[in-house]
């Protein structure tokens, strides 16, 4: 398969969450610009507790991710499921840490 | 619907892809591509799945001549989401589409219903009165849905008196889940689903209608009130030997009254009655106590008659009738009068080779499905063009074909065979098992197939 078809497929399958897309990276970019400017560092600034709760929003994935696929928690059967259960559970860390970790500086991070 | 002020354009995201293949950054197999020229006036008669991929396919590959693609709906129907509308999963919009959308520049797009295809004088007969002349003819036009075979039983009727068919159209899959939800809301009673005797596409959407819809009976908390049957009209449930094992096993631990060798043959809608014709070796008919005896039929052969609550109904399929009425249907063997007869490898048919075949109208043991066009369109294209250039055709299809085999909302296994040894498996990734039921795969079924689908109408996959 050539890479234009996988771009192809790639993007019909992204078009019904490009909104959802677009309003994520919007807010992720804007949130990190805010915490910026008012001197957030990623690598400098420490927060258990936001840590803390991406890791559980991450672990959580484990049960919403198949509920959010029309499916359920006990059909996670293959060791391809766990694969993408585990990838799931890890996007969604990433996600939430990306997310909380700058905002966590802004409401308390400048005193911390 | 009001449209988000996100929401991006497929088209202008693939033009985002095109502009990072245009810089450079990307390979893309079109531009690779060989064109040939030729003065060739090239006919596709159906602008369904395997149409609209082979009209991308040559716009791609051909410099001169004219391709004319036949079609005269606007709307394409994504029909592999059928049965996950008419299991409550997705909404019927989401299988439709503008054929716009995918139509290619360059080519005539004539909107009119094939009438006819005369394949001695090289013309296809147009519903408006009009003929077109061809060099080259790809018959593209999927199959028709004959419930006139069933007595008393018309597409109309789905939907009403317990009556369903995911066959029917989108509309109909709606109306079936409607069926379907209504009698569950009834609290008991007894459902039939059935299998036809000829052909059909995706022949795995009976068992996953079937699936699908023991997941609503068990979620209802009264699974017990409710009685199942599956009547098949041959031994078996599906062409992959291993598939049919396991689906007469699963079928078994759910409660499924499997019961073979029985033709649904007539339908009585207002007494919610079904005939069924006994097709299995004459004398061994033993009535059910749960059903009764009919009268013999005018071909000597036994007919049984089953309440049902609810019965899925699965038509008799063959080539459309226009095709069936050509020079161009099967003479003999076991597609005889019933599909277009071509060379299951290289799809040309073979009696006129200067006509190929693709997709659901072709006669072929398995087959009859969107994965098999993946499978099919590039050796038409290539076989197509060898054919232009006076050259042998090399290009051969193994008989892929997939499905993804519902086993209950929220599972299913991505079964993958082909022609060879028995139609083995033919798994594409290493990583899945064909044999276990998967939620990735099921993710697959939900979310992946659907663009892989159109890419491929776009001849990109």
């Amino acid at each position: 398969m050539s890479i234009s078809s996988i771009l192809t497929i790639l993007m019909y399958a992204l078009e019904p969450f490009a909104w959802l897309i677009v309003a994520g990276v919007v807010i992720l970019v804007a949130v990190h610009l805010l915490a910026y400017m008012r001197g957030y560092q990623i690598t400098q600034y420490r927060c258990l507790l936001a840590t803390g709760v991406a890791g559980l929003i991450g672990l959580s994935a484990f049960f919403w991710a198949p509920w959010l696929t029309n499916s359920e928690f006990t059909y996670i059967n293959t060791v391809f499921d766990w694969v993408a259960a585990i990838g799931s559970i890890i996007g969604a860390f990433v996600v939430a840490f990306l997310l909380l970790h700058p905002l966590s500086y802004l409401v308390r991070g400048q005193d911390a | 619907m009001k449209k988000s002020p996100f929401t991006l354009s497929r088209r202008q995201l693939l033009k985002a892809g095109a502009g990072l293949s245009a810089s450079g950054l990307l390979y893309t197999s079109a531009l690779q591509a060989n064109t040939i020229d030729t003065q060739a006036r090239i006919v596709v008669v159906g602008g369904g799945a395997s149409g609209m991929a082979m009209a991308n396919r040559l716009a791609t590959r051909l410099r001169g001549g004219t391709i004319t693609l036949i079609e005269p709906r606007d709307t394409h129907h994504y029909q592999p989401g059928w049965t996950l509308v008419a299991s409550g999963v997705w909404h019927p919009e989401k299988t439709m589409r503008p054929n716009a959308d995918f139509i290619p520049q360059g080519i005539n797009w004539v909107r009119q219903y094939a009438a006819g295809i005369d394949a001695e004088n090289r013309r296809v007969d147009l519903a408006n009165g009009e003929s077109l002349e061809y060099d080259y003819l790809v018959v593209a036009t999927g199959l028709q849905l004959n419930y006139n075979l069933i007595d008393g039983m018309s597409p109309d009727l789905v939907g009403q008196h317990g009556i369903g068919s995911v066959y029917a159209s989108v509309e109909g899959a709606a109306r079936t889940r409607q069926a379907i939800k209504g009698w569950i809301d009834s609290g008991e009673g007894k459902g039939i689903f059935t299998s036809a005797p000829t052909a059909v596409k995706c022949a795995g959407a009976p068992l996953k209608m079937t699936f699908t819809t023991l997941t609503h009976l068990e979620e209802s908390g009264r699974r017990d009130a409710f009685d199942v049957d599956f009547m098949s009209p041959t031994g078996g449930l599906f062409s992959q030997p291993w598939v049919n094992d396991f689906v007469k096993q699963r079928f078994d631990e759910q409660g499924v009254n499997r019961r073979h060798h029985y033709r649904l043959s007539a339908i009585d809608p207002q007494a919610k009655q079904a005939e069924f014709t006994f097709e299995g070796e004459p004398g061994s008919l033993v009535v059910p106590d749960d059903l009764r005896s009919g009268a013999t039929n005018a071909q000597g052969k036994s007919t049984i008659i089953a309440d049902y609550d609810f019965i899925h109904v699965v038509p008799p399929m063959s080539a459309p009738d226009f095709v069936k009425q050509s020079d161009l249907i099967a003479k003999d063997g076991p597609h005889q009068g019933e599909w277009l007869d071509v060379d299951i490898h290289t799809l040309q048919h073979n009696r006129y080779p200067e006509v190929f075949g693709i997709g659901d109208v072709i006669g072929a043991p398995i087959n009859k499905t969107a994965a098999s066009v993946k499978a099919q369109a590039p050796v038409v294209e290539a076989n197509l063009l060898a054919a232009i250039q006076g050259k042998s055709l090399t290009a051969r299809h193994d008989g892929y074909t997939s499905c993804p085999m519902i086993t209950g909302i929220g599972k299913a296994m991505l079964v993958e065979f082909g022609y060879d040894d028995n139609y083995a498996f033919m798994p594409s990734f290493p990583f899945i098992d064909p044999k276990e039921e998967s939620w990735a795969v099921w993710v697959m079924k939900d979310y992946m197939l659907q663009p892989a689908y159109y890419a491929v109408l776009e001849g990109q996959a």
